[in-house]
Order: C-alpha cells, then structure tokens, then sequence
C-alpha cells in the first residue's frame, strides 16, 4: 500500500508549513502565498530538477486568443529585468552555463518551466524562477521576433499529416469545450495576438497560489525549502481569484468522421473516443484497456492488425485530462492496406472486448507492465518530474503516487464494462489521414 | 549518498572508473555498475556486425535484426514476448552503423529471464518465412514515412553529397531503399545472420541495482559458447571529395522546409583536436544558448530550431560538420543567407573567452546531468567501450575540456571549418521556383 502520512518532517523553516506525504512525496505550501511544493528527494548522482507547474493551458483561452498560453511560455524566456541577453544574462545562457537543461512545454491544462542540473545549482534555477513568476518583461519588440519563430513551429507541426489528423478529430470531437483548438492556436490568432493581450494574459494567471513548484532529485530538505522561502515568499499572491474554465462538452450523440488529405506515403486511421475526466476512477480502468489493445506483441491490436499485416504500427492512448477527454486507437496503415479494412479490425477488436471481457492474464499482464513503468520512473529525477507535472495538470498530484493501489482495485469486469460504456459509437470521432496521391 | 561526488573546485567529476567492474564474461567483454537507484537494471550492449554500405548491407542488416523478436528455434514471436511483458521488461535489437546494439530494462529480479531471451533471439532466430515477409512490409512502411519528413529527406541528400556510398555515413535515396528491399530474400536475411552476427568486439554494459558477479555469471551462462563472427570490415572510411554543390528535394504539401549545409570534416573521434572541435562547434550551435540560436531564432526570428554538429564522426570513419535548420516558406532565403553570415563571422573572428567559459561549464556540467539514468550511464560505459577507450576516460573527459584553451580552440575552427566549403540540401515545398528541396500523438508544444 502507498503510504500516505501527515506527520511533518523536522527542521523545516516557518515559512513553509508540511500539509502531507505520499509514496514518499512531500506536499508543503508557502503561508505567504499559498505556493504549492512538492518534494521527493533521491539518491544517486548529485543532480536534481526544479519545475514550475502553472495551472494554466490552452483550456483557458477564449476565441481569437487561442495559442497565448504557448506563445506566453516562449516569451518568458525573452528575459526578466535581472534575467536579460542585454545584460549578458539570458535565461537560457546563464541556465545552460551551469550545465543545466533547461526547457518548458504547454499543454491543455498546463504549462510548465523545468531545469534539470548539478545540485549545486539549483539555488540558480529557483531564482530565475521566482523572478520570473511576476518579473517577465515581454517586451513588445520580443512578441513580434518570437511571433514568426512560433508561426515557423507551426509550420513544422503542419508538414507532419499525423499531427494535422489529431488537431482534426480533436477539433470535430469537441464542439464547446475549448479543448476543441490546438495548443499552439489558429494561425490567424499567433498574427494577431497582441503585448497588451499576453501582458493581461500573464496577470491573470501567473501567480504562486497557481502554480505548484515540484523538486526531485539529491538535495538537503531545510536547504532546498529555505532556498525557496526566500525567493518565492516575497511574491504576493495573485489580488483575484484565478478564473477557471466552466463550460462543459455537450453529450456526444453519434459518430463524427473528418478526412485530411495530404500530399504522402501512408495512411493513417484515429478513433477516438468520448472518456472521463483524469480523477475518474475509469480513467485508471482504461488505462489497463489501452496497454491490453495496444501495448506489446501480445495485445490484441497487435495481434489482430499488425501482426496481420494490416498495420504498420498500433497505439492505444488514453489522454487523462482534467475535463472529459478522448481515449484513443491510432493506426498506421501497412503499404496496400486501406482504411476502411483497417477501421473494421480495430471495431472487430474493441467488440470483442465488449462481448466477451478480457482475460486475468491480460490484466495481469497489463498490471505488470505499469507496476514495472513506475519503477522506471524513479530512475532520475526527470520522469518523476514530468509524471507529477501530468497529475498536477490532472487536478491531483496523488494521482501519481497512488496509481498503483488503485490499479490492484481493478478486475476484468471493470475492464469489460469501460469498453462497453465509454468505446461506443455514438461516442466516436474517426480520422482518416487519406495520402493524396493514393 | 552521492554516487558522484564534487571535487574540490566545485565542479562535478563523475568518478566513475573506480566503481565500473571491467571483466570478461562469456564470449566478451561485461562492465557492471552498481548506482544507488532500487529494483532496475539497465543494459546496452553490442557487437561489430561489419556491414558493406556499399553492397547495400545497412538495409539487409535493418531486417535481418527487426526479425531477431520475431520467433526463435525455441520460441515463437508470443513466447518470446510474453517473457518480456509479463515482468513490463523492455528488450529492443537494433542496427546502428558497424554494429548491432541491444538494449534492455528490467526489475533486477527479472534480469536472468530476459537476458536469456535476448542471448536466444541474437544466437538462434528462426527466420520464419511469414515472418520474413512481414518483417519486410515493417521495414517498407519505416522508409516510406521517412520519406514524408522533411528533415530526414534533407540529411538524405546531404549525406550522399558528402559520403560515397561504401561510407557508412551515406543512406541512399529511400526509392534506391525500397527497390532494394523488394529484392531482398529470406535466404540473404539467414545469409547475413550466418556471416555477420557473433560475438565479434560484443561488448556489455549493465547498470543499476546491481550485484556485480551474478551479474557476469547470468551473461556469460545465456552467452556460453556464442562465436564471433568472420566478416572483414568492408567500409570506405573517408568522405568523397566533392566541389560544393547543392541537392533539392521537392515535397508537396509542405509548409516548412528543412535546411542542410555541411562538409565533411578529416579528423576522427580519437584525434587531439577532436575536443577542441568539438567545444568551437558548441560555442556556435551546440544548445539554445549558441551563437546560432541566438541569432537566428532569438534576435531574428527566422526559425523555430537551429544547431550544429560534429555528426557521424567515429574512431573508425569520418564524419561532417552540419547546420540544420527550419524554414518556413517566406524565410527559406533569408534564413539561409543570415546562417551562412553567423558561420563566417564565426570561422573568420573564432570564438571569445567567455564564451569559452560558458561552454567549458556548461558541457562539463550537462555532462554530469546526463549520466543521472541508469540508461544513459549504460549508453555512455558502452559507446566508450566501442570507440577504444579506457573506462578511466569516463572521469577524464570533464578535466579534458576544462584544459583547453582559445588558441587550442580557434586553431581547430581556423583548421577543420570551411564555410566556402559548405554543401546545402534542402527538402520541403519552396514558393517559388519549387526545388529550385516514438510514438504518433497529440502533443505538448
């Protein structure tokens, strides 16, 4: 079982109060603030990972704005008045000196900032850090130089037909909830997004009461806390609350098909379908469904259409996301394969599971995979680091660490009636990704 | 307790020579280290296959190892695999130049089992005739995405303006690939295994909770017996002196075009001026933070991406200095004009002491970053290994580039680059005239 306590470590510094641990995970707040902090200290090679987790993603942007939270993380490597290229210290190059790596990323209901590196830096990386929470200039001249360089990684994202094929059944399967527009925005959008728009943008939702600041790696607790006291406490808490999105996706009521064609090789086939938020003990239920579909030689995807040379590869995903989301079949199509084929397959499979539930040795097997993928996890500081930052993102940092108890609740009947309530028709989005030269 | 502790003037030094057990187990070399990390192993290992480029063995040697988990004399495809998921262990066989790599994870418990699998599927597959043909149909639909890439149809063409087709640098043109392919056999695939897979150079290295002897005992019981092999190295080791030219693969449908310029570069791996090299080509695009980067994507906002690199350079053959980068439609002449500019200035007024500084930390420094997995001290224990090098050059690679200085530096970018020497590829959808060119997901941008 998970331990999960509430009695608070010794020596920490009253700025920071203990709230509980789980799985070795210590969960503590910034009283002035209501910073979030996550600590999970490891053995091993002296280096460790800071990551700013901000409670925003491209979830919270309204229409003709969408794209600002991606274009926002770009700008907040642009500089702070202490953290500036003009000053010959640049976010990246003062981070990067010290041997760090250093990256965010944006995602439907996140963003985060990380730096992995030699612990001996890590006061650094709380420091740019915490100076940036509030102090990021984004100058205007610096929105329209990184304008183009964004509307460039658009582009790269549009060569690639598979990733066009996802924005597509992504934007047909949900018509009101904004998960409906891409994370990096509409084109038109990135043209017109302006400095007053991502200034409002930043104010309204980088604050520490919406962020949660996760440390994992080889570090001394009082240290590590008191070096985060100093820098993040003396930063207000946001003046209003965080605005948080409420529309709900309307019930899907039967099967929507989208086509992309593009000039290419392969075809490739996407079906998705209606699932529960992330906290949904379901969620945890198609998970298992997912690996048992589509993870190994032995799934039954592979087996069926791989394996048959139907396809070329097979995955099944099952985004956990913190409103409603799509748990996901995606094909590859083998050379001379065609869709409709390879879509009969994947249906005759899901059926199957439907009809007659999967077996204790696929459980088993599947249970095996993510017990193994968790011990994995904890092999440096970085996979822990971004497992957390995607059950931050999910509403629950627990998520995480009490994935296993929860999987060993699971049985095959549970297995047997997810498919049968969540992989149905009416609840289907297809994608076909149709080479225009065939 | 740290497994990698400070020196004295506070920077990192792994200090790892000390803690790696070097030994001889079964048909080769074993190296184990034991880190602080609970109930994994990690494992990379690989022997010289010694393909001929020329007589298009990569291809061959491509399928013949994508059917190495497709069944044994003992054991079926499912057997096999469900040794490997009933423990969530993974065990990929992979084909990577000269040689064939394994690599492999699992619970420390688990490690006896799926070694022995993957001692079995490298000494006794069954090359299946089913499987063959299924294998490669895999092997087909691996080309044909990669022909839908911008970026890999423009390395492509760099590396056959570059490389002569026995280098082992060059890949041929992916129809050349395909048409190859169709007139592969099932007898060439059992051919190659006979004379090209064994023991030669095999070279393992496992890390992670650990315990060093069993750990040679399982190796060198599931690996009793495997022999070497006797196919000679067949390579061209040197580029193909060419004047400097341009190659254009047009792609249709296209909104970003990607960018090489290169030549190759005489020096190998194991040349003194091999870290001075490398460290000039740092300071101009090795990370966001270069020069590249920071004139290109940050000042100009020409470009989503941008680096350079020593690519292919082994202890065994040459390899090139290149530029990659990202354009879109309307950028394609700009951004090519304003990079060949950063590399001339660069070659021209060399590098500053500062920013030989920066990157003296900042390499010594990611380089400690990067041995944190038990996978990445593997890769790194093993590439080590296969390029001729002393484990003790594990802990000496920091103090190596803290030692060099800007003469060391500028004399090897004065030397090894030739921006008038640079060839260009390019592939993608241009405006005007054209050609004049893990895992699938939804994704965090």
């Amino acid at each position: 079982m998970t331990e999960t306590t509430t009695a608070p470590p010794h020596d920490i510094p009253a700025a920071v109060e203990f709230q509980e641990a789980s799985d070795g995970i210590e969960c503590y707040r910034l009283t002035e603030n209501d910073l979030r902090i996550l600590l999970l200290p490891q053995d091993g090679a002296p280096v460790a990972t800071s990551m700013v987790t901000y409670h925003v993603g491209s979830r919270d942007e309204r229409t003709g704005h969408t794209g600002a939270t991606h274009m926002l993380e770009h700008l907040m490597f642009k500089g702070t008045e202490r953290y500036h290229k003009r000053k010959g210290t640049s976010i990246f190059g003062t981070l990067q000196r010290v041997g760090a790596k250093v990256n965010a990323s944006t995602w439907l209901d996140r963003t985060n900032y990380y730096e992995m590196l030699p612990t001996q830096h890590l006061p650094l990386a709380l420091d740019v850090e915490a100076d940036r929470m509030r102090g990021a200039l984004l100058d205007p001249g610096d929105v329209e130089d990184e304008r183009t360089v964004i509307l460039n990684e658009r582009d790269r994202n549009q060569n690639d037909p598979v990733s066009r094929l996802f924005d597509e059944v992504w934007g047909a399967a949900f018509v009101a909830h904004p998960y409906h527009h891409p994370t990096i925005g509409w084109k038109s959008d990135i043209e017109s997004i302006t400095p007053d728009g991502l200034r409002e943008y930043y104010d309204t939702f980088y604050w520490p009461n919406n962020a949660t600041l996760s440390i994992v790696g080889q570090f001394d607790r009082p240290e590590v806390l008191a070096e985060v006291a100093e820098r993040f406490g003396q930063i207000d808490a946001a003046p209003h609350e965080i605005p948080q999105v409420t529309t709900a996706e309307p019930e899907q009521s039967g099967p929507r098909r989208v086509t992309v064609r593009q000039d290419g090789q392969l075809g490739a086939v996407l079906m998705g379908f209606k699932s529960p938020p992330a906290l949904d003990e379901d969620s945890d239920v198609l998970d298992v469904l997912a690996r048992i579909l589509a993870s190994g030689k032995k799934s039954r995807l592979y087996r069926r259409c791989t394996d048959q040379g139907l396809t070329s590869d097979v995955f099944g995903i099952n985004f956990r996301l913190r409103d409603p989301g799509l748990f996901s079949v995606f094909a590859y199509l083998a050379p001379d394969q065609d869709h409709e084929t390879v879509e009969d397959a994947i249906r005759e499979t899901i059926v199957g599971v439907q009809e007659d539930g999967v077996t204790q040795e696929e459980l088993d097997r599947a249970r095996s995979q993510l017990r193994a993928q968790i011990a994995f996890d904890r092999d440096g500081p970085m996979r822990v680091a971004s497992q957390l930052n995607e059950a931050l993102a999910a509403g629950d940092w627990k998520l995480y660490t009490q994935y296993l108890d929860r999987l060993d609740q699971i049985t095959v009947q549970d297995v047997q009636r997810v498919a049968q309530t969540y992989l149905t028709s009416d609840k289907m989005t297809v994608g076909q990704y149709v080479p225009s030269e065939a | 307790m740290s497994e990698i502790p400070p020196t004295s003037n506070g920077a990192a030094t792994p200090d790892l020579a000390s803690r790696i057990q070097d030994r001889s187990a079964g048909p080769g070399r074993l190296l184990t280290l034991r880190t602080a990390v609970d109930d994994i192993v990690s494992w990379r290992g690989s022997f010289v296959a010694n393909p001929d480029p020329a007589a298009g063995d990569p291809l061959l040697q491509k399928l013949t190892v994508s059917l190495l988990d497709k069944g044994t004399k003992q054991r079926d495809r499912f057997e096999l695999a469900q040794v490997l998921e009933e423990c969530g262990a993974k065990l990929d066989v992979s084909s990577d130049g000269l040689f064939v790599e394994v690599s492999g994870r699992a619970l420390v418990d688990d490690v006896p089992r799926v070694m022995d699998v993957m001692a079995e599927m490298l000494r006794a597959p069954a090359f299946n005739p089913e499987e063959f043909e299924k294998a490669r149909a895999q092997v087909a639909a691996d080309i044909q995405r990669r022909m839908d890439k911008t970026s890999a149809q423009a390395s492509t063409a760099l590396s056959q303006r570059l490389f002569p087709d026995g280098h082992p640098n060059h890949r041929p043109a992916p129809q050349t690939a395909l048409d190859r392919l169709q007139r592969l056999s099932i007898e060439d695939v059992r051919d190659y295994h006979a004379t090209h897979v064994g023991s030669t150079e095999w070279t393992l290295a496992v890390v992670g909770d650990l315990q060093h002897d069993p750990v040679a005992t399982v190796v060198a019981e599931a690996l009793d017996g495997w022999a070497p092999h006797d196919a000679p190295a067949a390579y061209a080791p040197d580029a193909a002196p060419a004047d400097p030219g341009r190659s254009e693969v047009p792609m249709p449908d296209k909104s970003n075009v990607d960018v090489r310029l290169g030549h190759a570069v005489p020096i190998r791996r194991d040349h003194d001026d091999y870290s001075a090299l490398y460290v000039g080509n740092y300071i101009l695009g090795g990370d966001f933070a270069a020069r590249l980067m920071s004139t290109i994507r940050d000042e100009k906002g020409l470009t989503y991406n941008i680096r350079s690199s020593l690519s292919g350079v082994t202890t065994r053959y040459a390899g090139s200095w290149q530029t990659s980068i990202t354009l879109s439609h309307d950028a394609v002449d700009e951004g090519i004009a304003a990079t060949k500019e950063v590399l001339r200035r660069f070659v021209e007024e060399g590098a500053t002491e500062d920013e030989l500084d920066a990157k003296k930390t900042t390499i010594t420094g990611s380089y400690t970053v990067g041995l944190a997995t038990t996978e990445r001290l593997a890769q790194s224990i093993l590439t080590n290994a296969e390029r001729g090098f002393d484990v003790s050059y594990l802990d000496e690679f920091p103090e190596e580039i803290r030692a060099l200085t800007l003469d060391d530096v500028n004399d090897a970018i004065a030397r090894y680059l030739d921006p008038d020497a640079l060839h260009k590829a390019l592939a993608g959808t241009q405006p005007e005239p054209v050609g004049a060119g893990e895992g699938p997901t939804r994704r965090p941008e």
